[in-house]
C-alpha cells in the first residue's frame, strides 16, 4: 500500500512497486496480491521518463512495466476501503481483484509506505489511520480466520508505533524506524529530480534480491538487514506475538508462493470414492418429491382475493353513548314539543 | 341573500371539485403549510389503517387525532373529499348566519348609544348604517369559502377544515345567544385542538352582554352567569373525553392528542415559530422555552378581556388571530379562518394604517414559502434559515395586520365618544397614538 500522492512522493510508490516486484517474483501471483497506489508517477506529467518508476539512480531498474496490475488507485486508496479489504465487509458489487480472498490457512504480507507520525500513517493528505484501527483491524480478521500468519512491514518516519498495540496472535512486525526517528530517503536522481526510494526498502529489495524460490532464508536475516550505519534509522520488529520462533520462518513463507509439491508415479482411481461418497447418502431423509415452485405460493389464492374487510367498528357503546349525547343536545335546544313532529 | 350565497356557495365547490381532480392534488396534499403533524390526511388514513390491523394507532408517533375523528372518518373514509367540500359549506353557512345576527345586534347596541346621546355630535360618517351592512355576511362567506388558503387547505384533505367548521358552529351559537350549545361547541372544539380554550373568555362577555349582566367583579349575577356556563363547558368537555375513552377503551389519546400539542416533539418546519426554536434549541432548555412558547398563546386573554370588555366580537376576532399565529402547529387553514371575518370590520379601513405593506408582505411571503422549500430541500443551495426567516416574516405581517385593526377600532371607538375633530387644550389639532 501506497499511501501519498503528488509527484514529490515518487519514493513511496517506488517502493510499493519494487516489494511487488520482488514479491511476484518469487511465485506469488496477481490474484493473490492487492496493490493500492495513491498516485500515478508513471503518466505523472512531471516524470522525464514516462511510463516508467525506476527504483535505483541512473535507471538501472524500472520496476513499472506492462504485468503491473494496480487494484486500488488514486482516490481509491482511503482508509475505509484499505480496512474493508482487510476485514472483507465489503459491497457485493467489488470484483475479486478488489477484494482479499484469504482464509484460515493464508499467510498474508502487508507493506506500507508513506508518511507517518507518532501512532498514525498519513492517507492522501487528508486523513490518517491510527496503530488503534489497524490492530482492531487485525483482531477482525483473527476472529473472522482470515489470516493464519500475518507479516506486517511498514516504511515511514516512526514506523514503530503503528506496530505497538497489535493484540491479535500470530503477527510479526517490521518497521523502519523507531518512535521518534524519521526515516529517510536514499538517494535522488538528478534525471528526474526526485528521491527514487527510501533506505530501509531499498536495502531490503537488495536482502530480496538474492532470495529465490528455494532459498531456506530466515526472518532473523531479515531483521538485520539496514543497519543503524546504512540505514541513519534504527529499524524495529515485533515478534512476541508470533508462536514459531523467528529463526524457523523462511522468507518466503511470506515474501514468496512456494507448494510443496510431490511428484508421485501412481496412479489412483477416483471412482471408487465417488461411489462410496454416493452410498453414504441415506435414502429416507431425501423428499419422496421435490416442492414445485408453483405449489410454494397460493396463487390462486392470491389472484382471488377479496378485498379485505374492515376489522375493526367502533363499540356498540360508544355510538350509543354519542348519539344518545346528540339528541339530547339538539332537544335541549329547541324543546321537547319538537318531539312529536319527529315521531 | 339566500341565492347570492348559494351561487357562492356552488362556485367554491367548483374550484374544489375541480382542483380534485387535477394533479394539482398531490402536490397541494404535501406542503407542509398546508398539513401539519396534527391534521395531515396522510395521517388520518395511516391511523385508519392501523386500527384495521388491529393495533392502536397512537401506539405510535404518526396519529395525533383526536377518537372522534377516527370515528367520523370510519364510515365516511370513501367520501373523504365529499366530507371536506361539505364541512366548508357549513363553515362559510354558519360564518354567513352568524354575522347575519350579528350585524343586528351591532345595530341595536348603536341605535341605543345615540338615543342615549353617547356619541359626540359630529361622528355621523362613523356610525354604520344598514344599507352598507347588508352585504358583509355574503362578504364573510365570500371570503371563507375562495380565500385560496381555505381551498388549498380543503384540497389537502386537512382536518384542520373541521376544526373550523366546529369553530363557526361555536360562534353561531354564542351569537344566537344559547349559553349551552355554546358551551358544547366550545368544548368540542377545545378538545379537538387544546387553543379554543382561550374562545371562552370573549363567549362569555358576549353573553353577559346579551343577558345584560355588568362585568364587575363585585356583581353576584356576573359570577353566577360565570359558574353557569364554566360547568356547562367543563361538563361537556369531560363528558366528551369520557366517551371518546369508550372507543378504543384506553385513555392513550390524551397523551398523543394533547400531550403532542403541549410538548411539541415534532419539527417538522411549518408557517409557526416552534420548528426552528426547537430545532436549536439544546436539550436542558426544551422544557423552559416550551412552557415559555404555549404561554404565550394563553397570555394576551386577560389584557384583552379587560380592554375589550364592550367589545367581545372583536375579542374574538383578536383571540382567534393570536390562536392561529402561536399555536404549535399552525397552518394556512387557521390563518383562513380569523380572514373570513375581515369584512365585519371593514368600516375601520380608513384608520387602517399599514394595510398596503401587510397585504404586500403577506402575498409575497405566501409565494416565497414553496420557492424557499425547493431551495433548501431540492436544490440544496439555501438552509433552514431562509424559510424560516420567510416563516417570521409572514407571522409579523400577521401579527401588524392583527395589531393595526386593533388600533383602527380604538380609534374609531374614541373618536364616536369623543368626536372626530380632536383638539388638545390649547386649541391646536391633536392625534391619537396607541402606546
Amino acid at each position: 500500500v501506497c499511501t501519498s500522492r503528488f509527484w514529490f512522493n515518487y519514493r513511496h510508490v517506488a517502493n510499493t512497486l519494487s516489494v511487488y516486484r520482488s514479491v511476484k517474483r518469487l511465485g506469488i501471483p496477481d490474484s493473490h496480491i492487492v496493490l493500492m497506489l495513491a498516485d500515478d508517477m508513471a503518466c505523472n506529467p512531471r516524470n522525464p521518463k514516462p511510463a516508467t518508476v525506476f527504483s535505483h539512480k541512473n535507471m538501472e531498474l524500472n520496476v513499472y512495466g506492462d504485468d503491473v496490475e494496480v487494484d486500488y488507485r488514486s482516490y481509491e486508496v482511503t482508509v475505509e476501503n484499505f480496512l474493508r479489504v482487510l476485514t472483507g465487509r465489503i459491497p457485493p458489487s467489488t470484483p475479486r481483484s478488489k477484494r482479499l480472498l484469504s482464509d484460515d490457512r493464508s499467510n498474508i504480507l502487508i507493506y506500507m509506505t508513506g508518511h507517518g507520525g507518532n501512532g498514525f500513517l498519513k492517507f492522501q493528505d487528508s486523513e490518517e489511520i491510527t496503530n488503534v484501527e489497524l490492530a482492531d483491524a487485525f483482531e477482525q480478521m483473527w476472529q473472522k480466520r482470515r489470516y493464519n500468519e500475518l507479516l506486517f512491514i511498514i516504511d515511514t518516519c516512526q514506523g514503530a508505533s503503528m506496530y505497538e498495540r497489535f493484540y491479535s496472535p500470530n503477527i510479526m512486525a517490521l518497521a523502519s524506524s523507531q518512535v521518534g526517528e524519521d526515516s529517510l530517503s536514499h538517494q535522488p536522481d538528478l534525471g528526474i529530480g526526485v528521491h527514487l526510494m527510501d533506505r530501509y526498502t531499498f536495502y531490503v529489495l537488495e536482502f530480496l534480491e538474492e532470495i529465490h524460490p528455494a532459498s531456506q532464508t530466515n526472518m532473523n536475516d531479515l531483521f538485520q538487514v539496514c543497519p543503524k550505519s546504512l540505514c541513519v534509522s534504527t529499524p524495529g520488529h515485533r515478534t512476541d506475538l508470533f508462536q514459531r520462533d523467528p529463526q524457523n520462518v523462511l522468507i518466503t513463507d511470506f515474501f514468496g508462493s512456494v507448494r510443496k509439491v510431490e511428484i508421485t508415479t501412481e496412479t489412483l482411481s477416483l471412482d471408487r470414492d465417488v461411489a462410496a461418497v454416493e452410498s453414504k447418502f441415506p435414502d429416507e431423509e431425501l423428499a419422496t418429491e421435490p416442492l414445485k415452485y408453483a405449489e410454494q405460493l397460493p396463487v390462486a389464492q392470491i389472484i382471488h382475493q377479496k378485498p379485505k374487510q374492515k376489522d375493526w367498528h367502533p363499540p356498540g357503546g360508544f355510538i350509543l353513548g354519542l348519539w344518545a349525547l346528540i339528541i339530547m343536545v339538539f332537544f335541549k335546544t329547541y324543546g321537547i314539543k319538537h318531539m312529536k313532529h319527529v315521531f | 341573500m339566500a341565492a347570492p350565497l348559494v351561487l357562492v356557495v356552488l362556485a367554491a365547490v367548483t374550484v374544489r371539485a375541480a382542483l380534485y381532480r387535477s394533479s394539482l392534488a398531490v402536490f397541494i396534499a404535501e406542503r407542509v403549510e398546508v398539513a401539519s403533524p396534527l391534521n395531515a390526511w396522510k395521517r388520518v388514513v395511516e391511523g385508519l389503517a392501523l386500527l384495521d390491523l388491529g393495533v392502536s394507532p397512537y401506539s405510535g408517533a404518526i396519529f395525533h387525532e383526536t377518537p372522534l375523528i377516527i370515528y367520523l372518518f370510519h364510515f365516511l373514509i370513501e367520501y373523504a373529499e365529499l366530507v371536506f367540500m361539505i364541512t366548508d359549506v357549513l363553515t362559510a353557512v354558519a360564518l354567513y348566519l352568524a354575522i347575519q345576527d350579528f350585524n343586528k345586534v351591532v345595530f341595536k347596541k348603536q341605535k341605543l348609544l345615540i338615543e342615549l346621546d353617547k356619541y359626540a355630535p359630529d361622528v355621523a360618517e362613523l356610525i354604520q348604517t344598514p344599507m352598507e351592512m347588508h352585504y358583509i355576511p355574503l362578504k364573510v362567506a365570500l371570503f371563507y369559502l375562495l380565500n385560496p388558503y381555505t381551498v388549498m387547505s380543503c384540497v389537502a384533505k386537512s382536518t384542520c377544515a373541521i376544526n373550523n367548521s366546529v369553530i363557526a358552529f361555536f360562534i353561531l351559537a354564542t351569537i344566537k345567544g344559547s349559553a349551552f350549545l355554546s358551551a358544547v361547541f366550545l368544548a368540542l372544539a377545545t378538545y379537538q385542538s387544546l387553543y379554543p380554550l382561550t374562545l371562552f373568555a370573549p363567549a362569555l362577555l358576549y353573553l353577559l352582554q346579551r343577558q345584560f349582566i355588568p362585568v364587575k367583579l363585585k356583581s353576584k349575577s356576573f359570577w353566577l352567569y360565570t359558574m353557569q356556563y364554566a360547568s356547562l363547558y367543563l361538563c361537556s368537555l369531560v363528558v366528551i373525553i369520557c366517551l371518546s375513552f369508550f372507543l378504543l377503551n384506553s385513555w392513550d389519546f390524551i397523551p398523543s392528542v394533547y400531550g403532542f400539542i403541549l410538548s411539541v416533539p415534532d419539527l417538522t418546519p411549518n408557517i409557526g415559530l416552534f420548528w426552528y426554536f426547537f430545532a436549536e434549541m439544546f436539550e436542558h432548555f426544551s422544557l423552559f422555552f416550551v412552557c415559555v412558547f404555549q404561554i404565550n398563546v394563553f397570555f394576551y386573554t386577560i389584557p384583552l378581556a379587560i380592554k375589550l370588555k364592550e367589545h367581545p366580537m372583536f375579542f374574538m376576532f383578536v383571540q382567534l388571530a393570536i390562536i392561529s399565529i402561536f399555536k404549535s402547529y399552525p397552518t394556512v387553514g387557521d390563518i383562513a379562518l380569523y380572514m373570513a371575518f375581515l369584512p365585519v370590520w371593514s368600516h375601520l379601513y380608513r384608520f387602517l394604517r399599514n394595510i398596503f405593506i401587510l397585504s404586500c408582505v403577506l402575498i409575497f411571503c405566501s409565494f416565497l414559502f414553496p420557492v424557499l422549500w425547493h431551495l433548501w430541500i431540492y436544490a440544496g443551495s439555501a438552509n433552514s434559515n431562509f424559510y424560516y426567516a420567510i416563516t417570521l416574516t409572514f407571522n409579523i405581517g400577521q401579527i401588524l395586520l392583527v395589531s393595526d385593526y386593533f388600533y383602527a377600532f380604538l380609534r374609531r371607538e374614541y373618536y364616536l365618544t369623543h368626536g372626530l375633530h380632536l383638539t388638545r387644550q390649547d386649541g391646536t389639532e391633536a392625534m391619537l397614538v396607541l402606546k
